[in-house]
């Protein structure tokens, strides 16, 4: 993990010092790149049998990616934004009470799916804490927009450990 | 006869000479109302027997009603878009009456299955020479004319004609067997078998549900007839794990099984149980026998694994004449039956015997020889024309929650191997148990049993994260499980294990608000405020299972292809690489009767691909 | 036929002539042929000719499951079918050992009763018809229609009930059902000085049935002869009462008898039943009340049900007289063979035959209907 992520404190005060909301969006989906290449540095060093869940986490990253870089360029920013952060995310999950591991060389489909899920949580409470910081204003509203979209993919991080770890249970 | 005493004799005198005026006294019916009935259409009477009306929505087309039908006016004609479940016993298929033979006796009605068939009650159906065919009729709901006429002779409980209820099986007390492995299930007397193989309708679904296909409905008519040993021929055609299935299968066949609508399904899992106990093991061998070729074909398969899927594999194979070897890392052959399932279920010896069933027919069974440790595929591939991998889950997942790295955090599977080994466990006077299945169930009773032996009472929790309403165990399991003084708590997510000065003190958990999303997916609510701990010296985790792959080694990972984790095979079980095919649990999950069916799966496979070169050749 | 085979017949003297009557004819309940030979109005010779109703019960049995034969039983005869439920119903019980339900026991009593009357009342109009006496006949049928109307308000079949089945009946009584037996019994009964003025007393039946077809007991005895036709030959032989079965023993009733032995007879003694049977109504319905269920013993899923080897013979007396199956089982699923003892299958034949010699040609449809005789019994 030699690239600088979100989840540090300098991605936190990187963001904080943005003012506009394509700036926000830009830093943003720099974080979502960073973590994209993550992972595709990674599927290559993970056994065959595991690479679909390296894949797909790169894969989900790409496309928030892509979902940030075209909010950006999209006009009338401000009102779409505000439609998309009606519904408030979810926070007494499942997920919050898997260790995050240090992923070594070669980290089992668990790790990487608590490395993942760990990585969304503090990703989703950095831009709640980030929207509760910022002025009332379309500011706010993206930010809170941002920490929807990693509350999403949390969950669907959850339903996919509790199918991978849990569901041989017979 | 004279003897008998001479009755009064009737009141109008044979001896009056009878009277030419009493004709005229009746012409006073000149000025009565007519005798005959009104000319109004009459309603019928209450239970009046009409004709049919089929409820579309509860008929599972299992055609009791043909089989009962004394004229044959009942034919089951296959309807387009109707549901088709096989799983759960439902078929497109619906009666149709034909009423130029149907006598309206209504013994469809009082032996259908699921209530679906009625009678209305309207009277009359009649029609021209060109609308003939109107006779014959696929009811529904609305009957023959679609006008709605009342119900009339319906299924009531006195009228019912099948036995809802099943024979109760005998097993020994919580008792009597919470400190030993003695198998708790004591098995049908012949008398009860004959009984309750008696309420099979036939129908088949059991059939159609079973992943191998199993000939219960022939096996099931054979016990009733008293002939067990026909039983077990039929049994042994598409199962040569039918002892063992005969006791731990997780009976598909009962869940979709006709009598099961209404009442208990028939205990299917336990007549295949009493006629592989009823008839003697060396004709059990003998009849195993029956139809393996008597030549060799001069191929040879390697097989990793001596579960039920791979010794299913090796049994079709070696009757086919093919060399057969086995490669078990394990001492004993019997895979997760023996390691996975403890003996009060699933007794030691039986699984002896099915074991030595395979064996006896020339299967070449290679213990405590670990593929990749003592042989690697690479060496399987070159000596054999085909593999196997027919490996299981061996490897027990871990929450990874905080504080389950602790060495006294135990793996369900490990723990139920080493019982399985036939060591005792050293189990701690309290222990928790993570998991909702019947993994859970297994090793939370085998601990209350080494617990009872070890310190005269049981205390283990078993915490799952499922509700009762989604449960995974059996609930026969979950029943028993509590008979033996084990304590089971539904929707309790782990949080934590407690740790002070280096031992477990215990588990937290949270209650889970709600367990799966819109959708249906598994996606659990925890509520903080609903913390609790559950005491325990070990926490075993007993949550899901994987196959550990590693022993193909990083090259042969390389060339196969994946799903999700899983072995991607095709529909015969062949894996990407042509040599190479996998059956069983690492490829479909865990549950013993789908490893045999897949074991015949790929051996079908295999033969084909194994005669196809022989004629290339 | 070959021309080399034709073999001249002796014809009969000039005056003796054949007369065929039937297989469709006043007469009986159903097709049955009598050749006749006659002398001016004289009946020489009659000669019973059955085969018409042949539809192979018995065989068609052994091909059933012991459940099924329930729907074909009652076919065997139209006029009364209860008879054929009930025995052969004791006869399957019998061979399994059921213990049938006291309270079916009383429900089978009571349908007995009932089809008893409805057969009486056919048998009535039948025979008032060979005499030309219409009305009587049309009398009849309507008010067996209000037997037939307590039949499908019972067991929802009016003439083919199916409502025996072997451990006992189908159903229970619906509600209020009682009451209209009872209804319907007082309707009937005051029916009967009706009756009596029309028919039973009218100076017309009296001339034409009295002295005709006569029977004595000691013949009556020979030909095998039961039921009503026996007792109005003066013995009072009753299964009902001297091989009692269900709850007959508990039941009070007379058996009347009659000494003349010809066809007027046979017909009083029919209509002092008819008297009877509403007696045995009554009893019945003031004592079901108190009768606890239930109305049927469990028994074998029907598909899968095999009857203890054995044999079984179960008789009951039915409108017709002396009714019985005689049932073997070799323990399997069907039937190995059954066999009915119909009252009519002597009636019928060589008493029908015994009687119409030197009868007068006008009278052999009177004798037919006065011996009751049910066609499909003879043919089954």
């Amino acid at each position: 993990m030699s690239e600088p992520t979100e989840g540090q404190p300098s991605a936190y005060a990187r963001i904080q010092s943005k003012t506009t909301l394509a700036e926000i969006l830009e830093t943003a989906s720099e974080f979502e790149r960073t973590a994209r290449d993550f992972y595709r540095d990674l599927a290559p060093k993970v056994s065959k049998n595991i690479r679909w869940l390296v894949d797909e986490l790169a894969q989900e990253e790409q496309r928030h990616y892509d979902l940030f870089m075209n909010l950006a360029k999209t006009p009338g920013l401000e009102d779409q934004l505000k439609e998309k952060v009606k519904t408030p995310p979810s926070n007494t999950r499942f997920s919050d009470h898997i260790h995050i591991p240090d992923l070594g060389e070669h980290p089992d489909d668990q790790s990487i799916l608590q490395y993942a899920m760990g990585r969304e949580k503090t990703a989703m409470e950095q831009y709640q804490s980030l929207a509760e910081s910022a002025p009332e204003g379309p500011i706010r509203d993206l930010f809170v927009f941002l920490a929807k979209e990693e509350a999403e993919h949390k969950r669907e991080l959850e339903k996919l450990y509790y199918e991978v770890v849990h569901s041989g249970g017979v | 006869m004279t003897g008998k005493p001479k009755a009064r004799r009737s009141e109008v005198r044979y001896e009056d000479r009878g009277s030419l005026l009493a004709p005229l006294k009746n012409l006073q019916f000149l000025f009565r109302p007519p005798v005959t009935e009104p000319l109004e259409p009459r309603p019928a009477a209450e239970i009046y027997r009409g004709f049919h009306l089929n409820d579309w929505n509860a008929c599972i087309g299992c055609g009791s009603c043909q089989k009962v039908c004394d004229n044959a006016a009942i034919t089951m004609v296959h309807v387009p878009g109707a549901p088709e479940d096989p799983v759960k016993g439902i078929r497109p298929l619906r009666p149709a009456i034909d009423y130029g033979r149907c006598c309206w006796c209504a013994l469809c009605v009082d032996i259908c299955p699921t209530s679906a068939i009625k009678l209305s009650r309207e009277y009359v159906h009649t029609c021209t020479q060109e609308e003939i065919d109107s006779y014959f009729v696929l009811p529904d709901e609305h009957g023959i004319h679609g006008t709605p006429y009342p119900l009339g002779w319906t299924k009531t409980p006195t009228n019912d004609l099948l036995d809802l209820e099943r024979q109760p099986m005998p097993e020994l007390p919580p008792e009597e067997r919470v400190d030993n492995f003695q198998e708790m299930v004591l098995g049908y007397d012949d008398q009860q078998a004959i009984i309750e193989a008696s309420r099979c309708v036939q129908c088949g679904m059991c059939h159609d549900a079973c992943p191998t296909h199993m000939h219960a409905p022939e096996y099931i008519r054979a016990i009733w007839r008293g002939e067990p040993e026909e039983a077990v021929r039929w049994m042994y055609r598409t199962n040569p794990f039918s002892q063992v299935c005969g006791r731990v299968c997780t009976h598909r066949c009962e869940a979709a099984c006709s009598i099961g609508r209404r009442g208990e399904p028939v205990a299917i899992r336990w007549l295949k149980r009493y006629a592989t106990d009823r008839v003697p093991h060396e004709r059990i061998k003998a009849i195993a026998a029956e139809g393996k070729a008597d030549y060799v074909t001069g191929r040879s398969v390697a097989i990793v694994g001596a579960g039920p899927a791979g010794l299913t594999a090796a049994y079709d194979l070696v009757k086919k004449g093919h060399r057969v070897v086995v490669f078990e890392a394990q001492p004993k052959a019997g895979g997760m039956t023996r390691y996975g399932i403890p003996y009060y279920r699933l007794p030691e010896e039986i699984l002896d015997r099915e074991v030595e069933v395979i064996e006896s027919l020339g299967v070449e069974i290679r213990y405590n020889t670990r593929v990749g440790r003592d042989v690697t595929m690479e060496a399987l591939r070159e000596e054999f024309d085909a593999v196997v991998l027919a490996i299981g889950l061996q490897m027990g997942r871990s929450t990874r929650i905080p504080g389950s790295e602790h060495e006294d955090v135990k793996r369900a599977v490990d723990l139920l191997r080493e019982a399985g080994e036939g060591r005792a466990l050293d189990v701690p006077q309290t222990a928790v148990v993570i998991g909702g299945g019947n993994v859970a169930m297994d090793i939370a009773r085998t601990m209350a049993r080494f617990q009872m032996q070890k310190y005269g009472e049981v205390r283990i929790t078993v915490v799952a994260l499922e509700d009762f309403d989604h449960f995974l165990a059996d609930p026969v399991e979950v029943k028993e499980a509590r008979e033996e003084g084990i304590e089971i708590l539904d929707s309790r997510g782990p949080r934590e294990v407690v740790i002070e000065d280096g031992r477990i003190k215990g588990l937290v958990t949270w209650r889970v608000k709600s367990i799966f999303d819109e959708k249906g997916r598994f996606a659990p609510e925890l509520d903080p405020e609903d913390e609790r701990f559950h005491e325990g010296e070990w926490v075993v985790e007993a949550i899901g299972q994987m196959a550990d792959m590693s022993l193909l080694g990083e090259d042969l990972i390389e060339q196969l292809e994946w799903v999700r984790g899983r072995l991607q095979v095709d529909e015969e079980g062949r894996t990407a690489v042509p040599w190479l095919w996998a059956a069983g649990d690492d490829v479909h999950g865990p549950d013993v009767v789908h490893a045999v069916a897949d074991g015949h799966r790929v051996a079908a496979s295999i033969d084909a691909c194994l005669t196809q070169l022989e004629k290339t050749a | 036929m070959r021309p080399e085979n034709y073999q001249a017949r002796s014809h009969p003297p000039s005056h003796e002539y054949e007369l065929f009557i039937g297989p469709n004819h006043p007469g009986i309940e159903g097709n049955y042929a009598f050749k006749l030979r006659l002398h001016g109005d004289r009946v020489i010779e009659g000669k019973a000719d059955a085969g018409y109703l042949h539809r192979g019960f018995e065989k068609l049995m052994e091909g059933r499951l012991w459940i099924q034969n329930i729907a074909l039983v009652p076919r065997i005869c139209v006029p009364d079918p209860v008879p054929m439920e009930v025995s052969y119903s004791l006869a399957v019980e019998e061979l399994c050992g059921l213990e049938v339900p006291e309270r079916a026991q009383w429900l089978r009593v009571l349908q007995l009763e009932l089809s008893r009357i409805a057969a009486h009342l056919f048998t009535f109009g039948g025979h008032a018809s060979t005499t030309g006496m219409y009305t009587n006949m049309f009398w009849g049928v309507a008010d067996r229609d209000r037997i037939l109307d307590l039949f499908e308000e019972l067991s929802g079949g009016r003439v083919y009930h199916i409502f025996n089945i072997p451990g006992g009946v189908r159903r229970d009584v619906p509600p209020g059902f009682l009451g209209r037996v009872a209804a319907t019994m007082d309707y009937l009964e005051s029916r009967l000085p009706d009756y009596d003025n029309l028919f039973f007393r009218n100076q017309v039946l009296v001339d034409r049935a009295k002295g005709v077809g006569v029977l004595d007991q000691e013949t009556a005895l020979e030909l095998g002869v039961t039921g009503p036709n026996l007792r109005a030959t003066g013995l009072a032989f009753d299964v009902r009462r001297d091989d009692p079965y269900l709850v007959y023993d508990q039941l009070e009733f007379d058996i009347p008898t009659e000494s003349a032995g010809d066809a007027y007879a046979r017909t009083l003694v029919r209509r002092a039943e008819l008297v009877q049977s509403i007696r045995i109504v009554r009893q019945v319905i003031e004592r079901l009340p108190e009768i606890p269920g239930p109305v049927r013993a469990p028994i074998p899923n029907p598909l899968a049900w095999k009857v203890p080897a054995g044999e079984a013979y179960t008789r009951v007396e039915s409108s017709k007289g002396e009714l019985a199956w005689y049932v073997v089982s070799d323990g399997g699923e069907k039937p190995y063979r059954v066999h009915v003892r119909g009252a009519s299958m002597m009636h019928a034949v060589q008493v029908l035959e015994h009687l119409a010699r030197g009868a007068r040609i006008e009278d052999v449809a009177q004798i037919m209907f006065t011996l009751d005789a049910c066609p499909p019994e003879v043919d089954r």
